[in-house]
């Protein structure tokens, strides 16, 4: 099919559903957001050139003013510095751990979806021993037997999503193969892998694509939370989840210490939801 | 589980997060809140965290409750409840024999008594033992008991019950850490006559008296020592003004008054029964929600305050704030010279000039802690304090280290030696540092990088902190150590104490290994010339302070915040354990 009739169709569609494909306000906040954030994880010294480590004792626990927007911490540190210095590791731990789940995900959903009953039913059970216990339970575990880190802590949030990935695809791919143009692909003698990855795949994956953008939201939340927990990302690191502990201790008497952090933990996990849920939508729409 | 350490306190725990949720919920709805639910499912765990942030808006809009004002506290009123809240580690036994940690101290001086006490002053004063007199050789001190005293549960306080807990201590069996330590110079004991027990010495000991004021020391019944160690670690037996009632693990241990109490110290304000009726003592780690149920008016009394929760108290009426910091050594940070970098008094020497430590603390301590140049506690009369040899000094630090071969720099701004980075391995105790302390490293982290020192700060939970100290892993530590006089600095600068003890820990861990400061220490812990043991103990601090194995940091901190209505409430000037003896409410 041509772009031109693509697009014709995606016309008439729009038409028949009577929903036009306007940019909400919530998109278009999203959008903004997320810029804001890609920046200040690619570039952070762009948007605050100061040192995040950098101390200052006697500007310590100053409150949100001119000098500095989102005040200073207990050693006179700049929180918005931080904040912005620490996108870098709420969105690396947040794609990085998602990409370890979906990618354990992909291959244990087609293992259990394609290599026949045993392993079909093998694959299952394991995946609902896993089920069994919580995400973050699961993630907890593997920082037990591991101990605690930045990596740990992405690897752990990516093995406990990874279950439900499986799941999802193993499903699709079934799903699938049994469609008709796999029959032909059969009929026409190409072999097993070569169905699976030029037919199967592409057309399992591509849902897959939204429930990864809002498994990121959901996977800085869990890195943020095992930070805060004190196993991930240790003091004085930039991150929020470490930001947000530290300032815990103060909240009587310094709020902005953890309130910047938790509201960016909210905002950026808002905005990965928001921007998935879009995506969906434009999908749907295709 | 046994703390090794003794009377290492074990500072807030905080990373509970359903603490929190109890500041919300305490604050919400002023009702009381259970602190020990877990949860169900972790989306809430996650919502909570998160919702933290906005939570810290509407807290900074509360205030305490309002309470009526005292003007005029009057005579004393018998009756009440008050409850305790600490932020240490809840006790594995009630028995301060086992093992004999801090915690354990705080609350079994509400139940148990020493055979001498303590005052204000520094001087040792009566208390289940009226007088002593020990022998011109020093080698026998006989202790005259009072005769009018019986432990809660009947038995006769005599001098067959004082041989009894030496025994008791000295039993393997007990696993006593302290008290065993402190008696290491006590070869026996023998009952003279029921009201006389007379200790006979190995060797001199100038600091028996101050070992035996200490609560790790205290008597207890000795039929309820006879019972299994288990069961004697829930409910202990002693003299004491309150009874240990019920002990409801992870959540409270509930004391009554024992109305048959003859038996204070000699320097306590009144004389008879406590006037409380009955302490309910709780454990709550989490240091906001601990001041969060102080200023809901749900306890009466926090220990382990942080100190921007005194800075408010100060400025709250309803709040009082208690300081009583601990005796034995400072906080300090001691640098181990066991091993490379710190084996090299200059690098020891660059590393404390390249730390700015006074502004750390003023600006974390906000003026509730200060700065410490000595081994020892303030409150001890013998401590010696050098300022001279610990001010901020980079440059002087940079010519230290070119002097000692780490003049080369890498491309991260650290000092190079034979390719070999400047590292100091840092293990934190999240236990026993609080929350400003662990700033306070992290603060001269920052300020020791510029002169060329990598510091790595790890913060450890209590066992695996004492794993990195055991396997020699570490090159900087802080580990304050609580004990009566200046006999402290034996245990934490003779090179003996670089041998671990049998459960692995060893309190030299600056291991400092000079012949010179053992011979000082030795002869003063044999010498019971008063003057002529503080000036050997002076010279050994000297020594100590000239080596440059130690950076003092402040006093071990011990702020209390209490309710106004709360009267009489004091430390021991023993080890600054809380008595609520002659505490009571005026509401």
């Amino acid at each position: 099919m041509s772009d031109l009739a693509q697009q014709a169709e995606l016309t008439t569609r729009s038409g028949q559903s009577g929903q036009p494909l306007r940019l909400g306000v919530a998109e278009g906040m999203a959008g903004v957001l997320g810029l804001f954030l890609l920046i200040s994880a690619v570039a952070p010294q762009f948007l605050a050139p100061g040192d995040p480590l950098g101390i200052d004792p006697l500007a310590a626990f100053a409150p949100p003013s001119f000098a500095h927007g989102f005040g200073t911490d207990e050693s006179g540190r700049d929180i918005y510095t931080r904040v912005v210095h620490g996108t870098q590791y709420s969105l690396v731990i947040g794609v990085a751990a998602t990409a370890i789940g979906l990618g354990l995900g992909i291959v244990l959903g087609t293992l259990a979806g394609m290599l026949g009953r045993v392993v079909d039913f093998t694959v299952n059970r394991f995946l609902e021993v896993l089920f069994a216990f919580p995400g973050l339970l699961l993630a907890l575990l593997f920082i037990l037997v591991f101990g605690p880190g930045v990596a740990t802590a992405t690897i752990a949030v990516g093995l406990s999503t990874a279950p439900g990935y499986a799941r999802i695809i193993r499903g699709q791919l079934i799903a699938v193969r049994g469609a008709a143009f796999v029959e032909a692909a059969t009929v026409l003698g190409r072999t097993r892998w070569q169905i699976l990855l030029r037919h199967i795949l592409p057309n399992t994956l591509a849902p897959l694509f939204v429930l990864a953008t809002l498994g990121v939201g959901q996977a800085i939340v869990w890195a943020a939370t095992l930070s805060y927990l004190g196993l991930g990302a240790e003091p004085p690191t930039a991150e929020w989840g470490a930001m947000l502990s530290a300032g815990r201790t103060y909240i009587t008497s310094a709020w902005w210490m953890s309130f910047f952090p938790g509201l960016f933990i909210v905002l950026t996990a808002v905005t990965a939801t928001v921007l998935g849920r879009s995506i969906d939508r434009r999908m749907r729409h295709a | 589980m046994l703390q090794i350490g003794p009377s290492i306190d074990f500072g807030p725990i905080h990373y509970w997060i359903e603490s929190n949720n109890c500041i919300l919920v305490g604050y919400t709805s002023g009702k009381e809140t259970h602190s020990m639910h877990t949860w169900s499912n972790p989306h809430r765990a996650v919502r909570a965290v998160t919702g933290l942030a906005l939570a810290g808006l509407f807290l900074t809009g509360c205030t305490a409750n309002d309470t009526s004002n005292i003007a005029d506290t009057g005579d004393p009123v018998s009756g009440g409840t008050l409850t305790y809240a600490s932020g240490d580690a809840e006790p594995s036994c009630l028995d301060p024999h086992v093992g004999g940690n801090f915690p354990q101290g705080m609350i079994a001086a509400q139940y148990l008594e020493s055979l001498v006490s303590r005052n204000s002053a520094g001087q040792i004063i009566p208390w289940l033992a009226e007088s002593w007199t020990p022998s011109p050789d020093g080698l026998t001190w006989d202790f005259t008991l009072r005769g009018d005293v019986s432990f809660t549960d009947g038995t006769v306080f005599d001098a067959a019950a004082v041989q009894a807990n030496i025994a008791h201590l000295r039993n393997p069996t007990t696993l006593s850490s302290t008290g065993y330590l402190a008696l290491g110079k006590v070869a026996s004991t023998e009952v003279v006559s029921p009201t006389v027990v007379r200790f006979i010495m190995t060797e001199p000991d100038s600091a028996l008296l101050e070992s035996l004021s200490q609560v790790w020391l205290a008597m207890e019944s000795p039929a309820a020592l006879e019972r299994s160690q288990d069961e004697n670690c829930v409910a202990p037996v002693g003299t004491g003004p309150f009874i240990v009632d019920s002990w409801v693990k992870q959540s409270a241990i509930t004391l009554v008054r024992n109305d048959d109490y003859v038996s204070p110290p000699a320097d306590a304000d009144h004389s008879g029964p406590a006037y409380l009726d009955q302490v309910i003592w709780r454990f709550i780690p989490d240091s906001a929600s601990r001041y969060a149920a102080l200023q809901a008016g749900q306890v009466d009394v926090i220990d382990n305050a942080q100190p921007d929760t005194i800075v408010q108290a100060t400025q709250s009426d309803s709040i009082e704030h208690l300081d009583s910091p601990r005796p034995g050594s400072s906080n300090r940070i001691e640098l181990n010279s066991g091993k490379a970098p710190f084996n090299d008094v200059r690098v020891r020497e660059a590393f404390i000039r390249s730390a700015n430590v006074d502004d750390a603390v003023s600006s974390l301590f906000q003026g509730t802690a200060t700065r410490s140049y000595s081994a020892l506690s303030s409150v001890e009369s013998t401590a010696v304090s050098d300022p001279t040899l610990f001010g901020y000094d980079p440059s002087a630090a940079a010519e230290l280290l070119d002097a000692a071969g780490w003049g080369e720099t890498d491309a991260d701004g650290y000092r190079v030696k034979d390719g070999v980075r400047l590292s100091v391995q840092f293990p934190v105790s999240t236990n026993q540092s609080i929350p400003a302390e662990q700033s306070v490293f992290e603060q001269i982290q920052a300020t020791a990088k510029e002169t060329g020192f990598e510091v790595k700060l790890a913060p450890l939970d209590l066992s695996s902190w004492y794993a990195a100290l055991a396997t020699n892993d570490y090159d900087a530590v802080s580990a304050p150590y609580t004990k009566v006089g200046p006999d402290v600095l034996r245990i934490l600068y003779h090179s003996d104490s670089i041998v671990p003890a049998p459960s692995g820990y060893f309190a030299n861990l600056a291991q400092v290994n000079d012949p010179q400061i053992d011979e000082l220490l030795t002869t003063a812990a044999s010498t019971t010339d008063v003057a002529e043991r503080t000036s050997l103990y002076a010279d050994a601090q000297n020594r100590i302070l000239a080596g440059f194995y130690i950076l003092p940091l402040y006093d071990q901190q011990n702020h209390y915040l209490l309710r106004s209505d709360v009267v009489g409430l004091r430390t021991l000037p023993t080890v600054a354990v809380p008595t609520l003896y002659d505490a009571w409410l005026n509401r």
